[in-house]
């Protein structure tokens, strides 16, 4: 096929502009997360109470309520499309691998304006002291992509199962226990200003290693 | 029959020469003897985990329903050793540490592995359709095992663990230099406990196929 890299391209991006347009008239994923988000935020800080000695604690909490937060709204990406009856149309326009990829870009759009949300609230509601941004941002990054990466290659797996969303946390969560324990560590060597580098090999290596399974596994998502 | 029998003696004689005769590590004392049930168990997890990946990527290329057999009876099989060195780990533990459980690196990791794997069947619990089951329960065994060499190589090395390491080479020659007899009866459960997985491996792929028949039969 000629021109094939920027069919897919352009396909990708429609996929993308797709989702970001859907999102935009009803805004019910991205309610649902800053709700999600900032509730349980609030439970966290209501019942831990000002933590700003406690950098140590503030790092597993922080990345909890990040993980849960985002969870629950990440499994719409593909569910959404089985239960408004749009998959089969969907997958005439474009191949797995697009639609996949679009949907992953989407996810990651989507989970930086959760955290853009929720990550200024937390230092505020816990009275955590300010962390070295550079570093923090690349840990939160790092997460971010696998958080992504793995969540939208079991949304895609869970959409076909009897039962669908209640699965989704069981299934992603052992996925991403590396990745937390990596940057709860890391998070919490940051605040102690102690070098995190070792921290940051593994999320990255981490990754780039579910990001390339996914990719060769997007094509056997759906039967033919 | 003759080699099953033999398996049976065999690990039987390594495990007896390694709990009576073999000589003990110092530090380890008595708790020694643990490593000629907890490695082994240990390294036959990482054997099932892999077959079982394997076979799920030779399902997704061949889409053949025999391999799928062979992914599920390999996760299964894995789930249960892994649960045995899991408990031996932690009597170990608790007799070496203190503690049965303090989420060494070495603990946190297995613990992992064991969500992962139990996450895989429910999952396979949760499909209708062999083909459809099949397919997606391959997608996550793929994706698991990605985990799997950070949990078992990675992470253990990046972070401070208690965990001896008596069988890993550092700068090419033995941290402790391991007792010929120890490393005998250990190498010899070793060979006995993979022996033993792949047969517990043809046995359960044998029910699955059998089940299967059965439910043909039915319609």
């Amino acid at each position: 096929m000629p021109n094939g890299g920027s069919n897919s391209a352009a396909a990708v991006w429609a996929v993308l502009r797709k989702e970001c347009r859907s999102e935009w008239r009803t805004l019910y994923g991205l309610s649902a997360a800053l709700l999600f988000a900032v509730t349980s935020l609030t439970a966290v800080s209501m019942a831990a109470g000002r933590l700003a000695d406690r950098t140590d604690i503030l790092a597993g909490l922080f990345w909890i309520v990040l993980l849960f937060a985002t969870l629950t709204s990440m499994s719409h990406a593909f569910v959404r499309e089985v239960e408004g009856h749009t998959m089969l149309l969907l997958r005439l326009i474009a191949s797995p691998t697009e639609i996949a990829m679009g949907k992953l870009l989407f996810n990651l759009i989507f989970l930086g304006v959760v955290e853009l949300v929720l990550v200024p609230l937390f230092m505020i509601l816990m009275g955590a002291p300010a962390p070295p941004w550079g570093p923090f941002l690349a840990v939160l990054a790092l997460g971010t992509v696998s958080l992504a990466a793995s969540s939208t290659l079991v949304s895609a797996v869970i959409a076909q199962t009897r039962g669908r969303g209640a699965l989704f946390g069981g299934i992603s969560l052992p996925l991403l226990l590396p990745v937390l324990a990596a940057a709860v560590n890391g998070t919490r060597e940051l605040w102690g200003g102690h070098p995190i580098a070792s921290s940051l090999r593994l999320l990255a290596a981490y990754a780039v290693a579910l990001l390339a399974a996914s990719l060769l596994l997007y094509d056997h998502l759906w039967e033919d | 029959m003759i080699w099953r029998i033999t398996l049976f003696l065999w690990i039987a004689a390594a495990m007896t020469f390694g709990l009576l005769k073999a000589p003990l590590v110092p530090v380890l004392e008595e708790t020694t003897r643990v490593l000629y049930f907890h490695i082994p168990s240990a390294w036959v997890t990482v054997v099932a985990l892999g077959w079982s990946m394997l076979h799920s990527i030779l399902y997704l290329w061949k889409r053949d329903l025999r391999n799928d057999d062979h992914a599920a009876a390999a996760a299964e099989l894995g789930l249960l050793f892994c649960i045995a060195a899991t408990v031996s780990g932690a009597l170990w533990a608790k007799a070496m540490w203190g503690a049965y459980w303090n989420w060494d690196p070495r603990e946190t990791s297995i613990f992992f592995i064991l969500l992962l794997y139990s996450a895989y069947l429910a999952l396979r619990g949760s499909i209708e359709g062999d083909e459809k089951r099949a397919r997606l329960s391959a997608i996550y065994s793929v994706v698991a095992f990605v985990a799997v060499p950070f949990l078992i190589f990675v992470v253990p090395r990046m972070y401070d663990t208690l965990h001896p390491n008596l069988i890993v080479r550092e700068g090419g020659r033995m941290k402790v230099e391991m007792d010929p007899m120890i490393r005998w009866c250990f190498l010899a459960m070793l060979a006995g406990f993979t022996v033993l997985f792949f047969w517990l491996q043809t046995l359960r792929v044998r029910v699955t196929r059998l089940e299967r028949r059965r439910q043909l039969a039915r319609g």
